[in-house]
């Protein structure tokens, strides 16, 4: 970004945000300056004003609710809440190394330990009790793809007293054709979403707004298109884009679907994939190897990723999350807008591909693997991930039968370095990509 | 034999009553979670036990598959499974309790299939919305049944049923309410083989004994000479022996917050209703497990209620390493017992019985804490 964009984003974060969002600074700092060096493209502008926007929903007594990674916010943003994606934090501390204060101080109060409970949302356990997070207005949350989030939001209420509420995701599919079809998730999915929005009308003294949501879904919609077709033109050998790109849009989806901001950012990233294959440039120069990788990117360790690109011209072509499934529905109705929230919240990244039976997982490995020509799998499993890591095995099992392409699975945790670290993470791949794959 | 003797009976998977079950050509289906209605099953003339794994000593295909912090309950059922120790079984029946129930039947269906498999999707959390959906989840589960069986389950043999089921709880509450007396008239390690037979044999028969043994402790004089009144909550806990470890230390188990207590007996099925209504009410309203979310207040509340009904001294909050609900949902308790001040103990355990040194010690200090207050 130029010198005095840097300026203008550097001196929002100077002064005291209070103690409730020294936290959330540290990370707004962090991002500048790491921003600073990269063009001021609308990534960029998006999550440093969504720094900006929970400050000011502070100063203003706006509602912030806060919810976990699992659901694109729109129906919040149509209802002029703020939303505060959880795990922005545990994402955002893990390359600065900010988990582990409160991993440890999560340990010491007795909530759960790294093996069986994880630390996307451990961490603001002990950030809660030193006062330096901020807690929300409301929450909430969709009890999958895991137990770790409906514990935990149950713990976050017990310790912020913030009402919650919850959705159940059912097991099945909407899809006719799925063999674990079920005619009735969709209305189900539907009545829960009207009584989401009856719960958010009485919690915050006012009527959704139908007209508002309807364009909202409509930004969704582009959104989710743009990102369908950037998916899409990962496809091409050689991948046009570097190995993180595919994640920027999660981000882009799970923090600020239902905005023109991420309608800008997804376009952005899809264009840029297009120019690149129109003017033959790849994501990693002179590819050979493309990686699937059917789990979350290691977040405490940047360099990874570039590492791979670097030393094996290997390419990972999307993560887990990055993979996103949710496609654009018909929002021409209010009652079809609510069938594009339900839609999404079956579909979203990794709910859609673990809320279910094992075949789902499976299903998206050997999809991902033939649909994007993938050399190698690697999927590096958080411990405590026990609906994920529970089902690799066999996954992995599926795609060497049937495909032909071998897997390498680890366990480690994404969020805190100390527990595998980043020697030992480059030792594994190092030893699969070279004795196995190339 | 006394009839205590004979509950004992029921302790190995296949016991004598599953035995003369299946001589009669009938089918036995296991179960993993205490949120599967066993009345459905029971009204198709199957006999559903609560699936467990009892005898296992290594789980090296559970390692491998589940991974090492897949918790040790998992681990042994798919080593057993795999192993074809529940080859006696004509299908299995599971649902989303937890990721790791719900991940052992998938590698159960992948590794080791059983004749019949059926998974019910329950919500996560209660209300009139997910009632609803749960109500809808029961038909499909017994639409299942009658078409893989050949059976017919009418309204009837549901009400008959539920009947049964209502009998068994009603007992168990009448036996478990003595536990209150200052002199109880049955041990905490006697009451688990109760609660294990309650989920593993025919329930008119189960139902016969519990009778008898209630006129057999009908007068008797109960057990006084223990040091401390325990509560013991917490993981799924199916093995007797942990509780006899604590008794022999002094400590008298007279209540419990675990799968197979309580929450399984403690209020009984509308029989005035629709019966697929009831049952799907019945299932989603009762004390609920930690997977239920937005009940933890009620959970705790329950539990705070019968420390003051059953005089609890102190509570052993067990809790299988790797358990993520039970973690989170003893992190909430603990902070309500403290508030109370009431002392409680924090064990981690495995599935299979081990560190039993160590378990002991930390009891035997509890209970010296218990003494002194």
């Amino acid at each position: 970004m130029d010198d005095e964009t840097y300026r203008k984003y550097k001196k929002l974060g100077r002064g005291s945000w209070g103690k409730d969002l020294s936290l959330w600074k540290t990370m707004y700092l962090g991002f500048i300056n790491l921003a600073k060096e990269e063009e001021f493209n609308p990534f960029v502008e998006m999550f440093a004003n969504m720094f900006l926007r929970v400050v000011n929903a502070r100063k203003e007594g706006k509602p912030i609710i806060m919810y976990p990674f699992n659901f694109e916010p729109a129906l919040f943003i149509a209802m002029n809440l703020t939303p505060l994606m959880q795990e922005t934090f545990s994402v955002g501390l893990a390359p600065l190394k900010l988990n582990e204060p409160y991993i440890d101080i999560t340990n010491k109060m007795g909530y759960g330990d790294t093996p069986t409970l994880c630390n996307a949302q451990r961490p603001i356990v002990g950030a809660y009790k030193q006062g330096v997070a901020p807690i929300p207005d409301l929450m909430f949350f969709t009890p999958t793809p895991c137990n770790a989030i409906t514990m935990s939001y149950q713990v976050f209420q017990q310790l912020t007293d913030v009402p919650y509420f919850t959705m159940d995701v059912p097991y099945w599919a909407y899809d006719q054709l799925n063999e674990f079809y079920d005619e009735k998730i969709i209305d189900y999915m539907v009545k829960q979403t009207k009584d989401l929005i009856f719960w958010l009308e009485k919690e915050t003294n006012q009527k959704l707004d139908l007209e508002k949501f309807q364009q909202t879904m409509k930004l969704v919609n582009e959104a989710r298109q743009n990102v369908l077709e950037f998916n899409e033109l990962l496809k091409n050998v050689p991948c046009p884009m570097p190995s993180l790109a595919g994640f920027m849009n999660f981000t882009a989806m799970a923090t600020h679907s239902g905005t023109i901001e991420a309608v800008k950012a997804t376009k952005y990233i899809r264009d840029e994939a297009a120019e690149n294959i129109k003017s033959g440039i790849a994501g990693v120069p002179d590819e050979k190897v493309r990686i699937a990788w059917p789990y979350t990117h290691i977040f405490f360790d940047v360099d990874l990723l570039p590492w791979i690109e670097e030393t094996f011209q290997a390419v990972v072509i999307l993560d887990i999350l990055g993979y996103y499934p949710v496609l654009p529905h018909d929002v021409s109705t209010i009652e079809k807008c609510y069938e594009s929230v339900a839609k999404g919240v079956l579909d979203f990244s990794m709910v859609g591909t673990c809320r279910g039976n094992a075949e789902f997982y499976i299903d998206f490995c050997l999809n991902y693997v033939k649909d994007y020509k993938i050399d190698a799998m690697i999927i590096p499993m958080q411990f405590a991930c026990k609906h994920a890591y529970a089902i690799t095995r066999i996954a992995a099992e599926a795609v060497r039968e049937q495909l032909g392409i071998p897997t390498l699975i680890f366990g480690v945790d994404p969020y805190d370095s100390r527990e595998v670290t980043s020697e030992t993470i480059k030792a594994k791949i190092s030893e699969f990509l070279t004795q196995v794959v190339l | 034999m006394t009839i205590l003797e004979k509950f004992y009976q029921s302790i190995p998977l296949e016991n004598p009553w599953i035995e003369s079950w299946k001589k009669e050509g009938k089918k036995v289906l296991g179960t993993f979670c205490s949120y599967i209605p066993d009345e459905i099953i029971y009204a198709a003339d199957i006999l559903p036990i609560r699936i467990r794994a009892k005898g296992c000593a290594e789980t090296p295909m559970g390692d491998a598959y589940l991974t090492q912090t897949a918790c040790s309950f998992t681990r042994c059922c798919l080593e057993m499974a795999n192993r074809k120790q529940y080859n006696f079984l004509d299908g299995m029946i599971s649902c989303n309790s937890c990721d790791q129930i719900r991940r052992l039947f998938d590698n159960i269906r992948f590794k080791a299939p059983p004749p019949f498999h059926h998974f019910l999707s329950v919500p996560g959390n209660v209300n009139e919305t997910t009632i609803d959906w749960f109500k809808h989840e029961l038909t499909k589960f017994k639409e299942t049944l009658e078409e893989n069986f050949s059976v017919d389950i009418s309204d009837n043999k549901l009400r008959d049923a539920i009947k049964i089921y209502n009998k068994s709880r009603t007992l168990l509450k009448e036996l478990y309410m003595l536990r209150k007396n200052t002199a109880p008239p049955i041990s905490g390690t006697d009451m688990m083989n109760i609660l294990l037979t309650n989920v593993s044999i025919p329930k008119e028969q189960f139902n016969e004994l519990l009778s008898q043994q209630l006129q057999e402790i009908d007068g008797k004089e109960g057990i006084s000479d223990y040091k401390a009144r325990i509560m013991l909550a917490g993981s799924m806990l199916d093995d007797p022996d942990y509780v006899k470890i604590i008794e022999e230390l002094g400590g008298l188990v007279v209540t419990d917050a675990y799968c197979l207590g309580p929450r399984y007996f403690w209020d009984n099925v509308d029989e005035t209703k629709n019966p697929m209504d009831a049952l799907a009410n019945y299932y989603m309203s009762r004390v609920s497990c930690p997977r239920m979310a937005g009940r933890q207040s009620n959970r705790v509340e329950h539990i705070v209620d019968l420390i003051k009904e059953f005089n609890v001294d102190g509570v052993i909050l067990q809790r299988m390493k790797f358990c993520a609900l039970w973690w989170g949902e003893i992190f909430i308790i603990r902070k309500k017992l403290k508030e109370l001040n009431i002392p409680f103990l924090d064990l981690e355990r495995e599935y299979v019985m081990s560190g039993v040194g160590a378990m002991k010690t930390r009891v035997q200090g509890f209970m010296e804490v218990l003494e002194a207050r």
